[in-house]
């Protein structure tokens, strides 16, 4: 009969009941965003840095990771002693640099990243295989596109410009062997990969023996913070950034967006918590003489405040769903609005969908709708039965 | 409907200088002096005034909607002029049938709906509950219109759902405030049979009235000025002997 | 001062303590900048005779796209630019905020007309009965209708002069915290003239609107309907 009663009362109000589940649907949806938002970021930053294993990364003293173009020097004897120490799995050493490619009118530029192909973690292959011969070459598309060359194809590239020379210095005939797919570049990117001691040999005697980055993986059970700490100790001359440490790093730089989360999170969820409040508050002030009816023909008040707590109920569970809908839609394109940021890799999502947080925040929004129910509805049921007969004229 | 086994000894109903007050502004307006009269099983009483004479306020009293300033109320041998709100709402339930002026349905109900609200509330469930109803509407005489809500309902069968909600939990006491007050003549009669028949079937009745026609019908006329009863008449062919 | 950690490097005496700048691209980057002569960081560096870009001011405007032409003609291995041309690539990143902000406006300003609508209609409604009641008399719907989109509308502009002293207010807050937070004089929130307006004649239309929805909705409904018969 509760929710006989409750169901009956909302479908009277057709339009009232709709426009209010919309709205709670909206505010729900503007929540889920938010939530989705202020750990987005982190959660979808921490697992591209974690998605070929390695947890630390070494960059040169007082940097981060390709932040500048200063490189660590005598880096061979670094590689060697991380790898001889037991906690470490593998290490994969990057030098990071551009390569010029002639063509008609002008060069085209692309950033290129030499590496130890067994080892790397800086790209997934889509298709051909890794450069395992010194002269060979690894693509994105974009590179591709902008070169015009394909898997099989050979290209003639220079690591730099001889300005005394006034022509390319480092140039080299490479053969394209694969297509691949950049983990940490930007969509839109050009990019590329040689053998280590290719590139190096390329830029010239001042660049042998070092490298920009060192990632390491850990072998199972190893703390990264605590071979952080060692490897700091070892080698003073580097910075160590574990997965932990870059994380934080980002967070700084973005926490803006963070902060826009909480308020505006905190903000629809007080405006959802307003919207049902003043629904049922005027709801039941509009039934005030139907309460009293109930109450003198023996309803008590516990049962009153029950049907209206459920039809509050009723409206937040069917809003949260066609709000998680919405959320879901929107983030999509708030999202795309933001992958757009300069330098930002690829796959980097602001906004992740985490269960257990849009399931908090969503059951947070519902609850704080019903419960918006109980006060109005108590006080009405309470107000003395003969009088607010006398007043109301209800039927 | 089951008329009464056993007829008590006790009066159903015994009020004891009853008086109730209203504060309006700064003054305090009495408008209950001191009534005290007691109404037996199964006796059709009703109440007639002028407006304002406080007739209204007796039966609000006696329905335990309102509490008396001073005096007693006793209802089937409980004292209801102090309870607590939740006794006084069970009360209400299970011993008293209210029957507004307004009719006072849900307009989000059905007529059988509206009939199975206190029998829901008195904890009957499912068939059980909706055979009552059924049964009750059928009393009633709107078995036909069980699917309707009030607004398709015309006045005197949107009061008949209302006696029948009254009875549903089969109450020791049916009050009724100017039952008639919002039908036309016609209609009017008819509700007048209906509590005729509902007293020959056993339930006790009393009415509050302008309704010439529904208090010559009763079998007692309470007659009711400024707050006090003025005469108290049983009718010549109900006298005891 | 040296290029490396365990190079011999330089002494310097510091001639002078900067302030920021409001740069943009110093936002949210949490470095140390010193200034030395060009020679000496060279020197340092072991850059030899290199600099990484140098800016160029013309004698007239004119001549600017000119001396780009003619340098870009000869250069090898750099390319000349307008400033104005970095200045909007550097700018990126704002721009990428300034999108976001604009969507989420754009999300909130529908939000909020869905919730005026809901509440308009429930606070119309509560006085369904005051308005059968003045139509039973004769008061014309139209009239009905005007009083309440009256009503809407001065609500709207006490509501707009309202949110308009809340979102200054805010404005502030944001610049205090943020140019704290980011070590910069830049501004991050700025109320204009331009975007006052808007805000106030987007909440009047819309107050308005949904005054006049909800009015329509109650006078169209029988004046005997309204009160429940």
């Amino acid at each position: 009969m509760l929710f006989t009663l409750a169901f009956a009362s909302l479908v009277r109000h057709r339009a009232r009941t709709a426009l209010a589940v919309l709205g709670v649907a909206v505010s729900a949806a503007m929540l889920l965003d938010m939530v989705m938002l202020s750990s987005g970021m982190r959660e979808s930053f921490r697992s591209l840095l974690l998605s070929q294993g390695f947890q630390l990364r070494i960059a040169p003293k007082g940097t981060l990771p390709f932040d500048t173009e200063a490189t660590i020097r005598d880096a061979d004897s670094l590689v060697a002693l991380l790898r001889a120490l037991p906690q470490v799995d593998r290490v994969s050493p990057v030098l990071g640099g551009q390569l010029h490619v002639p063509r008609a009118s002008g060069a085209v530029t692309a950033a290129v990243l030499g590496l130890e192909p067994l080892v790397q973690g800086d790209y997934e292959l889509v298709d051909g295989r890794h450069p395992m011969a010194p002269d060979e070459l690894v693509a994105n598309d974009a590179m591709l596109r902008a070169i015009g060359r394909r898997v099989g194809d050979t290209v003639t590239a220079a690591a730099g410009y001889d300005a005394q020379l006034r022509g390319l210095s480092g140039v080299r005939l490479l053969h394209v062997v694969g297509r691949v797919r950049f983990i940490y570049m930007a969509a839109e990117q050009r990019g590329s990969a040689i053998p280590l001691a290719t590139l190096r040999a390329m830029q010239g005697p001042e660049a042998s023996s070092r490298v920009s980055l060192a990632m390491v993986r850990l072998r199972p059970g190893a703390n990264a913070d605590a071979m952080r700490a060692v490897v700091e100790r070892l080698v003073p001359r580097v910075t160590v950034v574990s997965t932990t440490d870059a994380i934080r790093q980002v967070d700084e730089r973005l926490s803006y967006f963070r902060q826009l989360a909480v308020i505006l999170g905190a903000v629809s969820l007080l405006v959802g918590f307003l919207l049902v409040t003043t629904l049922m508050t005027v709801s039941v002030n509009e039934r005030i003489g139907e309460i009293a009816v109930m109450r003198a023909i023996g309803v008590r008040r516990e049962r009153i405040v029950a049907q209206i707590v459920v039809e509050a109920g009723a409206i937040m569970l069917v809003a949260a769903p066609l709000g998680l809908a919405l959320g879901l839609v929107t983030a999509r394109y708030l999202n795309s609005i933001l992958a757009r940021f300069p330098g930002l890799p690829e796959r980097i999502d602001f906004f992740l969908f985490q269960p257990a947080s849009a399931w908090t925040a969503l059951g947070l929004l519902v609850l704080s709708g019903i419960l918006s129910g109980i006060y109005p509805s108590w006080r009405s049921a309470s107000l003395g039965i003969a009088p607010t007969l006398r007043r109301e004229a209800v039927g | 409907m089951t008329a009464p086994s056993m007829r008590d000894a006790r009066p159903i109903v015994e009020v004891r200088d009853l008086a109730r007050d209203y504060p309006m502004g700064d003054e305090i307006v009495p408008a209950l002096r001191g009534v005290s009269f007691t109404v037996e099983q199964g006796e059709y009483a009703a109440i007639v005034g002028p407006s304002g004479c406080g007739k209204s306020t007796l039966l609000n009293l006696l329905g335990v909607i309102d509490r008396p300033t001073t005096g007693t109320v006793t209802i089937a041998g409980e004292r209801v002029d102090a309870l607590t709100d939740a006794r006084a709402t069970d009360f209400r339930l299970r011993r008293i049938g209210f029957v507004f002026q307004r009719f006072y349905l849900m307009q989000a109900l059905t007529a059988r709906e509206n009939i199975e609200l206190p029998l829901a509330e008195a904890g009957l469930r499912g068939v059980a509950r909706r055979d009552r109803a059924r049964t009750l509407l059928e009393y009633v005489g709107l078995s036909r219109r069980e699917g309707h809500r009030p607004s398709q309902l015309s006045g005197g069968e949107q009061q008949r759902v209302a006696i029948a909600r009254a009875l549903a939990n089969e109450p020791k006491l049916l009050l009724a405030d100017e039952p008639t007050g919002e039908l036309d003549a016609r209609t009017g009669a008819e509700m007048i049979a209906l509590f005729q028949r509902l007293n020959a079937d056993g339930t006790t009745i009393v009415v509050v009235t302008h309704d010439e026609d529904l208090a010559r019908a009763a079998k007692r006329v309470i007659h009711m000025r400024d707050g006090s009863i003025v005469s108290d008449e049983r009718a010549a062919r109900d006298r005891a002997p | 001062m040296a290029a490396s950690p365990d190079a011999a490097g330089d002494t310097v005496v510091i001639g002078a303590i900067v302030r920021r700048r409001a740069d943009p691209a110093e936002v949210a980057r949490g470095e140390y900048r010193v200034r030395l002569h060009l020679s000496q960081l060279q020197s340092l560096l072991g850059y030899g005779d290199r600099v990484d870009r140098y800016a160029i001011a013309t004698r007239a405007p004119a001549a600017t796209a000119d001396a780009i032409a003619r340098i870009n003609d000869a250069a090898f291995g750099f390319r000349a630019h307008r400033s104005a041309d970095i200045a909007v690539e550097t700018s990126t990143t704002f721009a990428v905020v300034s999108r976001f902000h604009r969507a989420i406006g754009v999300i909130t300003v529908v939000a909020s007309a869905i919730f005026l609508l809901c509440i308009m209609l429930l606070k119309v409604e509560e006085r369904r009965r005051d308005v059968a009641a003045l139509r039973l008399m004769g008061i014309s719907a139209r009239t009905v209708v005007r009083s309440v989109v009256l009503e809407a509308a001065a609500i709207a502009v006490l509501g707009s002069i309202a949110g308009v002293g809340v979102g200054a207010l805010a404005s502030a807050i944001v610049n205090v915290h943020y140019q704290g937070v980011y070590r910069t004089p830049l501004k991050f929130s700025i109320v204009t003239g331009d975007i006052v307006v808007l805000a106030v004649t987007l909440s009047l239309v819309l107050g308005i609107v949904a005054g006049w929805l909800a009015a329509r909705r109650l006078v169209r409904t029988p004046p005997l309907a309204l009160f429940g018969r």
